[in-house]
């Protein structure tokens, strides 16, 4: 929807149900989404038109080069690869916690056993084990998924679950569909005794848990029950199950892993206190969601962006949809995918970037020389070939992708390199990432790269050195990660600088620049702070004034003029370049369009414009007069948005059976062209069974638009009347 | 590690009451041994009676009681309803006087068979001294659901083990003196009073306590151990009443000794409960909720011993210096017990868990008191804290609080409250403790949330812009879309109720049920003002 129309209609209108203003200020110009604007009627002429032409190029484009197998081959490619770095990092991640858990398991396993171990007849009969005077504690863990959504942590929880299997330890997953009211502890007890048995048991006794457990090649081990998210489990069947575990913790030593999406509290907020005091609750923290995040930026995005990178615009968005919508990692994954099947589909030079890194797979080694892209360009489909011309231009550009593969190996070093800096003040590499990508701020930065050298030497050499680089004066994350650094203490600042080294190791260019601090480090540490100047002042990048004594300051004057140099000449984003196509993704409309779905809008908009998607002849005549060839629950919806908040029925029915008589009638008398609103009282009884069956289309017409979501159903308030709930596009 | 360890101790398995030292080298074996009836005795090492009542202090009354019921070797006996709160040793008591007489019975707990069908299975399994195993699949020896098919099933299976008892009894009896486990045998209920919550409770509780009765067989005795009194369960069905025996609730005395039995060093626990237990048992006195909370407190108190208190000389120096060391936490603890002690145990375990992990939490640490710990996407903050708002404020206020300048000035100007107004408002503010959280309908939370939004967003939308020079902020006009997936997203975590259907408006209407200090937690984390739209009179 055009934003122009947005004031007008915000003005003129009734507000539907709480007359609220919104603040005038809003009125901006954003793309407003359209379920949940609350203004009511809308010119629906001018939006759908706009949306229509997008959704028609999407079309086009897609449905030309969708299915051509060499791209889908090089999407799998590429996606693949893709993935298994993801898997791989969240593996990574998880590592050390799902470590702390067995451990935590298996002494809480000693602990129980130190209660008694009873002998095989103790533990499968019924009743107690003496000489335990306390009641049985059954050690529980919490862990913190720390994520309000809970669909990233399933599979963690799967993983968990695998890790502890992989230690001999019997696991046990139950989620929180088996904790319902419903079915009651039987269900619960049925999936607990099918989880850890394994087989079908139909009589849901813990009883037959009991003995299982005592046989030879069980026993002995912990028995570790997961539910993973604890939120939406029933309180009272919890309740029930865990005081009958409790029991018989002494015959069973079962220990529960509870996975809690919020605060730690929640167990207090559904379990009785007589049920608390049976847990031995202990706390674990999964990574936040925005480390995770970082993390598979970090790997998929800076350090493997040669293979597939987001444009600017599309990174900011992925960032927004993370922070905005849908704080899970689950749903970046699907946008990544999204837009890389989109990127294969849209892009027919991509091909080539495919061919590269099957070949790089195959052969192990980075094969991006001019030459060898020389020979992908030659062997690719006609159609993608089309587009270049001659062989000059074929020359030019495999010489322009091989340098922009370099290029792009700089730029993830020198993101990395921030990054690492950026750790000290919590500086998110999403954030970075994002930066780092934007043109605009680039061309900004080397513009005032100019300026603020000849402005900034006269006016702080004396006072702070550091000032004198334009990396300090630009804002953003950037300016604050270096403003960081220059304040940094000495030891973290030799941490910082050993860490750079590593990042930098196999980049020649970065490294020798790293080298000459280092060598001024080393001279520090050697406390000869002449010498150190000397080897900085070599360098053309930081022309220092000679005079220093404060050492420390020294240092971090040296690490900012790395920093500098660093943004300056490799931080050059992607889009900057030329062949970026190839390997970036840029197309942000589209992968909102895929992401940001907007049924209901898509629902007026069908309803509205039917006849766009059915492709009928009589309609496409007409246009968008009301035909009584129409569907019902299309003319009906058409007919309402004559009304206000509410539609009077029998206003509606009148004008539906006029419209759907209408047709009957045009073949007597012609002279009826258009749909009227007046009542028509002079039906001549065409037939009884034709009335009603208007009556039952009209009513399951409204049924349909309810169901929908596009009406509500007459109150008991207002019989006659239903009421509009969706206005506007 | 431990997993490496063979899992073989020599199980002892017949735990007949003669013999006690019956050892048999593998359980493999002993698994396939089958039961005995020798297995429906409690077994374990004799113990007099004396010992008993030496071991459960404030209870010699009621063991003799029950002793007296009981009565003597193959004497028949009325039904027993033994009763009292919870932890009051109902049935460590008729379990030790079981290990005392050394008498065969069946014991069921309501908590575990957890309905009807499991509760006969598991007292037929019994009875019949069937083992589930593997190789069975696990099965029940027979298959029951019906009260009746159980009547007749138990009284089956209750004639074959009398016969044995008694065969057994007239073999064995010349043998050995002291080993007559008479012909009696007593069926045990336990946790009755979860019976009554049962799916058909109404036919199984009558039949349960006419089991004596249809039975007809003087050679069972039943015993029901209820936490509640018997008042509760009968309804007049025209059956013998069972004879009640209340296990009252323990004095601050019995406490004492409870707790006093298994410390190794008397003297310095009884100068700790000398300190803590008055206050304690003011709040509960229940001995498992005492145990539980006091053992932390006692490790702290022994703190500055060195030796952990075990071994120590003990002086009224020494007891000043510890009593000092223990009084600030001591209110604490007794606030969170008061809660519920289970917090205090989540905090001590957590620190445990921190040091143990040692330099692996840094997130822990680095996490601040009054920030929130966990993600929550920004339009589903906004939609929580709109939701509070909802919850709190009256629904007559939304006009004025949410107008087109954001809602301030036009607080203030409204703030020349007559007398009767102020009045009003503090009864208005008096019902909505009462009442709680209000509800309100899916329509006024959206939108409230809008108008967050749309107010909210701005300012912070232009600072971002300054401070980043227009680079990465933009597009944050997407935070409404999708948000009835982020409301169900919120509903799921227990955040905001959803009710029923009103009857009057036949809508959903739906309640925030978060603490305002968590809510403050989310509106900070966002900068939002959330103090400017709460309204209080």
């Amino acid at each position: 929807m055009p934003p122009s129309t947005t004031p007008e209609v915000v003005e003129n209108d009734l507000q539907p149900f709480f007359v609220l203003h919104k603040a005038s200020s809003r009125i901006k110009d954003r793309t407003p989404t359209a379920q949940t604007k609350l203004c009511k009627r809308n010119k629906l002429s001018s939006s759908p038109a706009s949306e229509k032409q997008l959704r028609g190029s999407v079309t086009e484009e897609c449905d030309h080069h969708l299915f051509q197998q060499p791209q889908i081959e090089a999407f799998d490619i590429v996606w693949t690869k893709i993935e298994s770095t993801i898997k791989d990092v969240l593996r990574d991640l998880n590592a050390s916690i799902f470590h702390d858990i067995q451990q935590w398991v298996l002494e809480c396993f000693n602990a129980t056993k130190l209660l008694g171990e009873p002998t095989i007849s103790e533990a499968t009969r019924s009743f107690p084990v003496l000489n335990n005077t306390t009641p049985g504690k059954l050690f529980t863990s919490l862990v913190s998924t720390r994520n309000i959504e809970y669909v990233d942590d399933i599979l963690t929880f799967e993983e968990l679950g695998n890790f502890l299997k992989s230690h001999g330890f019997h696991v046990a997953m139950l989620s929180s569909l088996e904790f319902s009211l419903k079915n009651g502890i039987a269900d619960c007890l049925k999936a607990l005794l099918r989880e850890f048995l394994g087989g079908a048991i139909d009589s849901a006794d813990i009883s037959i848990l009991a003995s299982w457990y005592r046989e030879q090649v069980n026993y002995n081990k912990p028995l570790v029950l997961i539910i993973n998210d604890l939120e939406r489990c029933c309180g009272s069947v919890l309740t029930d199950i865990i005081l009958m575990l409790s029991e018989w913790v002494v015959k069973v030593p079962i220990i529960f892993i509870f996975g809690v999406a919020t605060t730690v509290d929640i167990p207090r907020n559904i379990l009785p206190s007589h049920v608390l005091e049976r847990l031995c609750p202990s706390r674990f923290m999964l990574g936040t969601p925005a480390e995770r995040m970082d993390a598979i930026v970090e790997a998929v995005l800076v350090k493997h962006c040669s293979t597939f990178s987001i444009g600017h615009k599309v990174a900011v968005f992925l960032r927004n949809y993370f922070i905005n919508q849908d704080g899970t990692v689950t749903s970046i994954i699907r946008a990544l995918k999204v837009a890389c099947l989109l990127h294969f589909s849209m892009e027919p030079l991509s091909l080539l970037h495919g061919r590269t890194l099957a070949e790089d797979q195959e052969e192990g080694k980075s094969s991006l020389s001019p030459e060898t892209m020389l020979k992908y360009i030659d062997e690719l489909p006609l159609y993608a070939r089309n587009q270049m011309v001659d062989h000059q231009t074929k020359m030019s550009m495999a010489e322009g992708l091989s340098d922009l593969v370099t290029k792009q190996k700089l730029w993830s070093t020198a993101v990395l390199c921030l990054y690492e800096a950026g750790k000290y003040s919590n500086v998110r590499l999403l954030d970075l990432f994002c930066e780092a990508l934007s043109q605009d701020l680039y061309l900004l930065r080397s513009s005032d790269c100019h300026a603020g050298y000849e402005k900034d030497r006269g006016l702080f050499s004396t006072n702070d050195r550091c000032q004198q680089y334009p990396v300090m004066q630009c804002g953003g994350f950037i300016g604050q990660i270096v403003r960081k650094v220059r304040d940094l203490s000495t030891g973290v600042l030799y941490q910082l600088i050993e860490s750079w080294g590593k990042i930098t190791a196999d980049i020649s260019e970065v490294h020798e620049k790293l080298e000459t601090l280092r060598a001024s480090v080393r001279c520090e540490e050697g406390k000869s702070p002449r010498k150190s100047s000397k080897g900085i002042s070599r360098r053309p990048a930081s022309k220092i004034s000679v005079n220093i004594d404060k050492n420390p300051r020294m240092l971090n004057s040296q690490a900012v003029a790395f920093l500098d140099c660093l943004v300056r000449n490799f931080l050059r984003p992607i889009e900057g370049m030329p062949f970026h196509e190839i390997f970036c993704f840029k197309n942000v409309e589209k992968l909102q369009l895929v992401l940001i779905g907007d049924p209901r809008r898509r629902i007026q908009v069908d309803l509205l414009e039917f006849h766009k998607i059915l492709k009928c002849s009589c309609c496409s005549k007409s246009g968008n007069s009301l035909v009584p060839s129409r569907h019902d629950s299309s003319i009906m919806y058409s007919l309402a948005q004559e009304h206000g908040d509410l539609i009077n029925i029998h206003d509606w029915f009148q004008s539906f059976r006029s419209i759907v008589l209408q047709h009957k009638n045009k073949r007597k008398q012609t002279a009826k062209q258009s749909p009227s609103l007046k009542k028509r009282k002079d039906m001549n009884g065409s037939a009884d069974q034709n009335e009603s069956s208007i009556q039952a289309r009209f009513c399951r017409a409204v049924t349909e638009l309810q169901i929908t979501g596009l009406v509500r159903m007459p109150s008991k308030r207002r019989p006659d009347f239903a009421q509009r709930v969706a206005f506007g596009l | 590690m431990d997993k490496d360890k063979t899992p073989q101790l020599p199980v002892r398995m017949t735990r007949s009451s003669a013999s006690s030292s019956n050892h048999i080298a593998t359980a493999e074996v002993n698994s396939l041994e089958p039961l005995t009836i020798n297995d429906l005795l409690v077994g374990g090492d004799p113990i007099s009676l004396d010992d008993i009542i030496s071991s459960f202090p404030g209870r010699s009354s009621q063991i003799r009681e029950v002793v007296r019921l009981l009565g003597p070797l193959n004497s028949p006996m009325l039904p027993l309803f033994v009763y009292g709160g919870p932890s009051t040793g109902k049935t460590s008591i008729i379990l030790q006087l079981f290990r005392h007489l050394n008498r065969p019975l069946v014991y069921s707990s309501c908590r575990t068979c957890h309905n009807q069908g499991i509760l006969f299975e598991s007292i037929l399994n019994q009875l019949r001294l069937h083992r589930k195993n593997a190789a069975n699949g696990y099965s029940t020896a027979k298959r029951c659901e019906r009260p009746s098919d159980f009547v007749n099933f138990l009284r089956e299976a209750l004639t074959n083990v009398v016969n044995n008892l008694k065969k057994s009894e007239n073999s064995i009896s010349n043998k050995m003196t002291n080993g007559k486990i008479g012909n009696m045998i007593y069926l045990v209920f336990d946790n009755f009073q979860l019976v009554r919550e049962w799916e058909k409770s109404s036919t199984i509780l009558p039949l349960l306590f006419n089991l004596h009765d249809l039975l007809k067989m003087p050679e069972v005795g039943v015993i029901f151990i209820s936490n509640t009194s018997p008042d509760t369960f009968y309804t007049n069905m025209g059956y013998v009443e069972p004879v009640p025996i209340l296990f009252p609730e323990y004095t601050e005395g019995d406490i004492r000794q409870i707790l006093l039995r298994n410390q190794l060093n008397q003297k310095l626990y009884s100068s700790f409960l000398d300190l803590v237990l008055h206050s304690f048992y003011r709040i509960t006195n229940q001995v498992s909720q005492l145990s539980a909370t006091l053992k932390p407190l006692y490790e702290k108190y022994c703190e500055p011993l060195n030796d952990k208190g075990k071994g120590v000389a003990h002086n009224s120096e020494m007891n000043l210096r510890l009593s000092t060391h223990i009084k600030p936490h001591i209110s604490s603890a007794l606030n969170e017990i008061f809660k519920i002690s289970y917090i205090s145990s989540t905090e001590v375990e957590t620190q445990k868990e921190e040091k143990w992990k040692g330099k692996s939490s840094r997130s822990e640490q680095s996490k601040e008191l009054g920030s929130l710990d966990f993600h929550m996407s920004t339009s589903a903050k906004y939609l929580l804290i709109s939701a509070f708002l909802a919850s709190r404020n009256p629904a007559t206020l939304d006009a004025s609080l949410f107008d087109s300048k954001g809602g301030f000035d036009n607080r203030k100007r409204k703030r020349k409250p007559s007398e009767k107004a102020l009045e009003r408002k503090e009864t208005l503010e008096e019902e909505m403790l009462m009442k709680g959280p209000g509800t309100f309908p899916l329509e006024r939370l959206l939108a409230i949330f809008q108008c967050l939004v749309s107010v909210a967003e701005d300012p912070s939308d232009n600072e971002e812009q300054n401070n980043n020079a227009s680079g990465v902020q933009s597009g944050s006009g997407d935070l409404m879309s999708d948000i009835l997936l982020q409301l169900s997203s919120l509903c799921n975590a227990n955040f905001i109720f959803k009710g029923r259907s009103c009857p009057i408006e036949g809508s959903t209407r739906y309640r925030s049920t978060i603490s305002e200090d968590l809510a403050l937690k989310v509106a900070r984390s966002l900068k939002f003002p959330l103090s400017k739209y709460l309204y209080r009179s």
